[in-house]
């Protein structure tokens, strides 16, 4: 009765009170056995939410619509509920994501387990709390309730230069929560109706829209604070770092989750408050994503020879292509950017989580020692191979559909930047194969083999294959079954663009 | 059952015996083998059901729709769908029968069959597909299979970077194949194949030849054209019923089947460059076919050879035919030329591929011609059938290529005479290199102890090389074929009256050339050694044709090593520098400052300059990959 109520309320209420009852002492078994809850309560409620988003009632294109007053309401902040077709499907991968993150980090053993779990579990309850709340403040709450544990995590638990690591993703990303949080100010100032809420501003930006010139500054703050927390180059030099040294269940949430924020704040609040600000940056933003994001980083990418960083700057690289759609500025663009997004976390958490499944197996995260370990963990070979295929654009996973729509949106835009977009699909073929050759195929390397020597390697055990396979199972069943998450998104986009017919717009691309 | 409901079954089935296997056999060797052995029996008799009985349909399901954008799953079944169908079923059902005995004791035998269900079902979608998004969609996954199948054994590192390499360069071309795609979707106005036939007879298309051009990149890469041709070769690192259904038969004719799709975007320029593209394909394959030593590396140049003969026969375009009215018409003939030898190559490389597997697997698994010898006696099987395979696909009389090959080269006579010698010149090096190879296979005595004691593989392996063999033979008769082919075989012209006579003295010539030389060079078989007779005899010609084999390879590894890898890593050098660790790098960099400026002072302006410019000439002889 209570789920059928508001299905947000478990989602973060679950997560925060075990992560309460973890922090005021209860024994580690129990805290272990209370985390599996702590999961799984906003994975139902995501499963919930996707099934019954069509058929629920929605206020101004919001389901399952609650407010609950916080005692600030006169400044125009309310806790509000509701998802609409652009934060459904982010609100699902964050509860997949953080369910397959939170059994891998109970079944992990790591150190101090219980303090790990608490964070993760106030993670995971901010994680739900950005793409649930329709408030733009609990937006903004709720990211830096997500992003404070991952700098402690990073600092705790972290490999190699977690200090400078930590350091370093502090200060880049608390610079650019400041300079999101100052745009967000700024419009919330200048819209003169002294709300947050994001359907009452909308309503009135609509009927008095801000002067051009604000529409264009206020953009620019958002896009470059919102760029830096996305990794947009060059603000992405904290990302390879950052996941290369995080532990494995916080760089799955943060590359696969958190780092949507900034993307998602984009689609879902700037561009649509400040709808005339987007064409004065948008050539600046595409080409920084092209040239910086999807080019450069794509080729730094291949010259990566450690396991670990050259998922980071893949995962750099593949935001140059959310930022591209953003930059299209149609509907397909956008419904493209939530595609990938969805996508794109899902296969990044993937690729993270069996990262530290093959480091555990050979003790370095170096190509130059690696080699041969399909011979002994076949079915790990074979999931690490169809994540690299997944997040390389293969049909048949969700990447494909995102990046392809993508391209047919910028087309519209830019012919030749599509082509040169398109040359980034070849760059992460080559190092998606490579990687997997490295690590799994060929001959064994000396060092490898001297691991394997007094430490067997094992394939792949349960407590790894489970989450892994939740994960790959998504990415599948968006891939064949696009429609799962497209109905929802089409219903958000902007109607003047939705045609029915298979026919593309032939006037408009001249 | 309704048609269309067939055909999505004929991709549905395959998908479904792969995951299943994936998920719950992996360890049941036995019952994934028979699973994937029904799925391709089930597959051969659908096809041939939907081709046989006459249905032509188009239908489609609504796959994605996001925005206004809407790319649909659909069907488009017609004559030319229909001969394809068909070969993919009935090549795929013998690899799967002969691939029962030929991986009976690979312990990863599960993996192959289900990589070989994802390939039937990947390879039916291109077939099937109606619009080019779906092509582009199946295009992509037939290069995974090919990728999981020539990775098949995994430990060696020879699968593991050809695989590595099949794949990437594919990208490569599907890299304008994917430009070509998004351009015909904006220009046109619409990717599907109907609509846009539509368009063209209605007169209302946008002319443009960079769309048929960037699109015939995909099949650059797919069918492995100049300069994409590299990976071919290599592939053959794949167990050899793989290479026999992928890298022979099937997909990489996905390529000819693509451009006979897309036919009607054809212009007169783009169809110029793709036949002279096929026609150096053709020449330049055919002569590094006649130096190989490994047998399923002849094959393969061998294919890539035929393979370019059907992109010219597809690019030498329409020809104008007299009917018995008097009145002109204008034949599609270059698509029927390319599908007329398309079809043969199937059944008589397949054939080829097969027999070959059969002898390495009589061999224990030795693929050198030189250590083999003599193996006419120990499998006669295997030698009857392959000799059928040889004389077919060198233009022996009234076999399958001699038919097929000759309506190319006639259309070649008629369009393109310099192409028409070029075509000539690959016939005659066909003849010689696949005489050159039978003779050193077969004949003299055993040049190892495996030929010695080679043996024929039993049943599996003899069935499908009898089926095939009978194909190969009377593959060539249009009256062969049952009903339902007409719409492609009657785009085949044939020589009438004195051409006729002229074709056919021109192929016996050519034959005859070949054959003759081989013959002549090979003749002293029984006193073969592990050397090459034809290296003894033209030493200059024989280290010219192994530049000139090695010679893309090398400019690809160089590119690959010394430009993009530095590149790369120069990229990689000031992202951490100039970028990322500026923090870092800060205590470091005073000290190295104080280091540099004590080395450096000694107080004149042009040292300093010399240095800068040293560095640059060191950064710039860096970046162009001079060391």
């Amino acid at each position: 009765m209570f789920l059928s109520l508001d299905p947000f309320l478990p989602a973060l209420g679950v997560p925060l009170f075990i992560a309460l009852l973890i922090g005021l002492g209860l024994p580690k078994r129990w805290s272990v056995r209370l985390s599996y809850i702590g999961f799984l309560a906003p994975l139902l409620s995501a499963l919930h939410v996707w099934w019954y988003f069509a058929s629920s009632n929605k206020v101004s294109g919001f389901a399952f619509y609650n407010a609950y007053s916080t005692g600030i309401d006169r400044l125009g902040i309310g806790l509000k509920f509701g998802v609409n077709g652009l934060s459904m499907p982010l609100y699902v991968l964050a509860g997949i994501v953080g369910f397959a993150a939170g059994l891998y980090a109970i079944r992990s053993g790591a150190d101090r387990l219980k303090l790990y779990l608490m964070l993760l579990l106030v993670m995971q309850a901010g994680l739900m709390g950005i793409f649930a709340s329709v408030d733009i403040f609990y937006i903004y709450f709720f990211h830096e309730l997500a992003l404070i544990p991952t700098f402690i995590m990073v600092g705790l638990w972290g490999g190699r230069d977690r200090n400078y690591a930590a350091m370093k993703m502090t200060i880049y990303l608390t610079v650019g929560a400041m300079l999101s949080l100052f745009g967000l100010i700024a419009i919330y100032v200048k819209s003169g109706v002294n709300s947050f809420d994001l359907i009452t501003l909308k309503q009135a930006l609509a009927d008095h829209p801000l002067e051009l010139i604000k529409q264009q500054h206020f953009l620019g703050i958002l896009l470059l604070g919102l760029g830096i927390l996305v990794s947009l180059w060059p603000f992405h030099t904290w990302a390879p770092l950052g996941y290369g040294a995080a532990p494995s269940s916080a760089s799955m949430l943060h590359a696969g989750v958190l780092k949507k924020f900034g993307l998602y704040m984009l689609i879902q609040v700037v561009i649509p408050l400040l709808p005339e600000g987007l064409s004065h940056w948008s050539h600046l933003l595409a080409l920084l994503a092209l040239f910086g994001n999807v080019i450069v980083i794509g080729l730094v990418t291949i010259a990566q020879r450690d396991l670990k960083q050259m998922i980071g700057f893949s995962s750099v690289m593949h935001m140059g292509y959310a930022f591209l759609g953003i930059a299209a500025g149609s509907a397909l663009g956008t419904g493209g950017v939530v595609m990938l997004m969805v996508a794109h976390g899902l296969s990044v958490a993937l690729l993270f989580l069996l990262t530290a499944s093959i480091h555990q197996r050979t003790e370095t995260y170096s190509f130059n020692d690696m080699g041969g370990l399909a011979r002994k963990a076949p079915v790990l070979a074979a999931l690490f191979t169809a994540a690299t295929f997944a997040s390389i654009g293969l049909p048949g996973f969700a990447n494909f559909w995102g990046e392809l729509s993508i391209f047919i949106a910028l087309w519209h835009c830019s012919a030749w930047m599509t082509c040169v977009a398109i040359l980034g699909v070849i760059i992460s073929a080559i190092y998606g194969l490579r990687s997997a050759a490295y690590v799994f195929f060929g001959e064994p390397t000396n060092s490898f083999k001297l691991v394997d020597s007094h430490r067997p390697a094992s394939d792949i055990t349960c407590s790894e294959k489970i989450p892994a396979l939740i994960l790959l199972i998504a990415l599948l069943f968006v891939g064949f079954y696009p429609a799962s998450l497209t109905n929802a998104i089409n219903s958000s986009l902007p109607a003047s663009e939705v045609h029915s017919s298979t026919q593309a717009n032939v006037a408009a691309s001249h | 059952m309704n048609p269309s409901t067939l055909a999505l079954l004929l991709i549905v089935v395959p998908v479904g015996s792969a995951a299943l296997t994936a998920c719950i056999l992996r360890k049941y060797h036995a019952l994934a083998t028979l699973l994937s052995v029904l799925v391709a029996t089930f597959y051969l008799g659908g096809a041939l059901d939907l081709a046989l009985s006459g249905a032509r349909f188009e239908h489609s399901f609504e796959w994605l729709k996001l925005a206004n954008l809407t790319i649909n799953l659909g069907f488009k079944f017609d004559d030319l769908a229909a001969l394809m169908l068909s070969i993919v079923g009935i090549v795929g059902f013998c690899v799967h029968i002969f691939s029962l005995g030929y991986m009976k004791d690979d312990p990863a035998k599960a993996r192959y069959f289900a990589g070989l269900s994802i390939f039937m079902a990947s390879m039916t979608g291109i077939v099937f597909a109606d619009n080019l998004f779906m092509m582009f969609i199946f295009w992509e996954l037939v290069g995974f299979s090919s990728y999981v199948l020539i990775n098949h054994w995994h430990e060696k590192d020879g699968p593991m970077n050809a695989s590595k390499k099949a794949f990437i360069t594919n990208r490569v071309g599907d890299f304008g194949f994917l430009i070509g795609i998004l351009m015909c979707y904006w220009l046109r106005g619409t990717v599907n194949l109907s609509e846009l036939t539509a368009q063209a007879s209605a007169g209302t298309a946008v002319i443009s030849t960079a769309i048929p051009l960037l699109l015939f990149c995909g099949a650059v890469g797919k069918s492995a054209q100049l300069p994409l041709q590299v990976w071919l070769p290599d592939a053959m690192e794949g167990p050899t019923p793989v290479s026999a259904l992928i890298h022979a038969a099937t997909m990489v004719a996905a390529g000819i089947y693509m451009l006979c799709r897309i036919e009607v975007l054809m212009v007169p320029d783009a169809l110029t460059v793709i036949s002279w593209v096929g026609a150096l394909t053709a020449v330049y394959a055919a002569l590094c076919a006649i130096i190989q030593r490994d047998i399923k590396k002849v094959l393969a140049y061998s294919t890539l050879s035929q393979l370019g003969y059907m992109v010219t026969a597809f690019g030498l375009g329409s020809l104008t035919i007299h009917s018995e009215t008097g009145a002109e018409i204008l034949v599609k003939a270059g698509v029927g030329a390319a599908m007329f030898h398309l079809t043969t190559h199937a059944f008589f490389k397949a054939l080829l591929f097969l027999g070959s597997g059969s002898v390495i697997h009589g061999c224990h698994h030795e693929q050198d011609i030189f250590k083999m010898g003599g193996l006419r006696g120990h499998m006669k099987v295997t030698f009857i059938t392959f000799t059928l395979g040889v004389a077919a696909i060198s233009g022996f009389p009234l076999l399958a290529g001699f038919f097929s090959k000759d309506a190319i080269l006639y259309l070649a006579y008629e369009n393109n005479k310099a192409i028409f010698a070029l075509l000539a010149v690959t016939a005659a090096l066909t003849a010689f290199y696949m005489i050159r190879m039978w003779i050193i296979v077969f004949f003299g005595k055993a040049r190892s102890d495996h030929a010695a004691h080679a043996h024929e593989g039993g049943f599996v392996l003899q069935a499908p090389l009898a089926l095939l063999a009978v194909l190969a033979v009377f593959g060539g008769y249009r009256s062969f074929y049952p009903h339902g082919f007409e719409g492609i075989f009657n785009l085949v012209a044939e020589a009438e009256g004195p051409a006729k006579l002229g074709m056919l003295v021109v192929s016996l010539i050519v034959l005859s050339l070949g054959a003759g030389l081989a013959f002549a060079v090979y003749r002293s078989v029984a006193t073969l050694t592990q050397h090459d007779p034809l290296e003894a005899k033209f030493p200059k010609l024989f280290i010219f044709i192994i530049s000139l084999k090695e010679s893309f390879d090398s400019v690809y590894t160089y590119y690959i090593d010394k430009v993009q890898q530095r590149f790369a890593m120069l990229l990689n050098f000031f992202d951490l520098l100039g970028l990322g660790g500026f923090i870092r790098l800060g205590a470091g960099a005073v000290s190295i400052l104080g280091f540099g400026v004590r080395a450096l002072h000694v107080g004149k302006l042009n040292v300093y300059l010399y240095w800068f410019f040293f560095g640059v000439v060191l950064l710039w002889l860096y970046v162009a990959g001079i060391f």
